[in-house]
């Protein structure tokens, strides 16, 4: 059966059209959840005029379902790292770059959610500044994850990408009449905590979305998950509640993280919550194996647990498209 | 008899020659290694007397660090083999973790 065989049969089990609308917002979350489920084929999902749409990559059809605005996450690069789960992990960076660069519509920036470096040393910042030099993207913005904050408290991390930034890196800006939000919660861990955003970020979101319409989307981005994914493993936020707090009265807030090294999804209310691969290399499900480390797989499969993660907003009282792609094929 | 005596004598003062005085103040003792790995400490909690030396040395796969919670003690981060040391030389007890992955926390109770 060929690969568009088998989409077409996961698709015809259920409706594209909107059947339960609770929120009266134009979504209807199990058939967002089914879109979102099985995008790391390779499709990608659009919500145009209240209908779920789903093309293929690289099909005609994608390539007319033009979003208002798209933009690509790619996270945990771990430039520096070089241990059996993945030798080179240049490589696979490249391959996550010539995958951004193949797509039907040039992303109008990237996110990178963290970890750009293994151990902070300034030749594998450096490393991958030369490497992103060729993505085909308007721009780059980041947040540090733990491994870019070693030894320094993040200094060289803000002298290279925190300009404009306020406290440990924190901003945010508008694109396309979407408010993007920028944390850091790698900073001032505390012995037995999870990830940490602290007051002042606190008090600084606060402000920064008072003012904003509820009908504004609204898109997060920070290393760690705000949600508690295992909190075993150090896979959580301890105050992201807070922050969640300050974005209730939004009808749309999509949060995209990244430290897991896998896709994860949640909805919750308004709230969707997606998680990113590693360029680098996979880790355990959770509570599936000792600990949360570098997962080695057979060398053939490497790429497929691999992977970008492209999001797309078409204009409306509508969540953000979000599909992960895999460096395989 | 004279001979026993000589050679009792030989072997006491050779034992004493080989061995460690009490009462010196110098870290003669060998440290105290605590492993790293898997994201956790092992043994997660020591007791050692005043005057010891404990090594952490990383066998993890992953960059850990060692942190005293109130940053008495704090290592640079540690790659896969590499080590650090502390010699702890006041009694009480000393909870430390990783300042990287902060759900690893370990304990050094010196008595």
């Amino acid at each position: 059966m060929s690969n568009s065989d088998r989409r077409s049969v996961v698709l015809a089990g259920a409706s594209d059209t909107i059947q339960h609308d609770h929120n009266h917002d134009g979504i209807d979350r199990r058939g967002f959840l089914k879109c979102m489920a099985w995008a790391g084929a390779g499709a990608y999902c659009v919500m145009q005029g209240g209908v779920l749409k789903s093309y293929a990559l690289g099909s005609h059809g994608a390539s007319q379902a033009k979003g208002e605005i798209s933009f690509v996450q790619i996270s945990d690069s771990h430039m520096g790292f070089n241990k059996p789960a993945n030798p080179d992990v240049a490589a696979t960076l490249q391959a996550a770059i010539d995958k951004i660069n193949a797509l039907p519509q040039a992303p109008a920036f990237m996110l990178h959610t963290g970890d750009i470096t293994h151990l902070s040393k300034p030749g594998e910042f450096d490393a991958v500044d030369q490497m992103l030099k060729t993505v085909r993207v308007g721009q780059t913005f980041f947040v540090p994850g733990e491994h870019d904050v070693l030894n320094d408290d993040g200094a060289q991390y803000r002298e290279r990408y925190g300009k404009g930034s306020q406290g440990s890196g924190w901003y945010s800006f508008d694109a396309k009449g979407v408010h993007f939000i920028a944390l850091v919660n790698v900073m001032n861990l505390k012995a037995g905590g999870l990830g940490s955003l602290g007051n002042e970020q606190l008090e600084w979101l606060e402000k920064d979305v008072k003012n904003l319409s509820k009908s504004m989307p609204i898109v997060v981005f920070a290393h760690i998950p705000l949600w508690s994914v295992y909190p075993e493993w150090g896979w959580g936020t301890d105050d992201s509640a807070q922050a969640l707090g300050y974005l209730k009265k939004f009808g749309s807030v999509t949060v995209l993280n990244g430290h897991i090294h896998q896709t994860m999804q949640k909805v919750e209310g308004n709230v969707t919550f997606h998680t990113a691969m590693s360029t680098a290399f996979p880790q355990p499900a959770p509570g599936s194996a000792p600990s949360p480390g570098p997962m080695k797989v057979p060398d053939e499969k490497l790429r497929s647990v691999l992977g970008i993660t492209d999001v797309n907003f078409v204009q409306g009282k509508h969540a953000l498209a979000v599909t992960d792609q895999t460096l395989s094929g | 008899m004279t001979l026993k005596l000589l050679l009792i004598t030989a072997c006491l003062l050779t034992v004493q020659a080989l061995g460690q005085s009490p009462s010196s103040q110098s870290t003669q003792v060998a440290p105290v290694e605590v492993k790293i790995d898997n994201f956790s400490f092992s043994p997660a909690t020591i007791t050692v007397p005043a005057g010891t030396t404990v090594r952490w040395t990383n066998r993890d796969d992953i960059p850990h660090t060692v942190v005293e919670d109130k940053e008495k003690f704090k290592s640079k981060t540690l790659d896969t083999d590499e080590q650090f040391t502390y010699t702890f030389t006041k009694p009480g007890t000393y909870s430390y973790f990783c300042s990287v992955h902060p759900k690893m926390t370990g304990k050094v109770v010196v008595q």
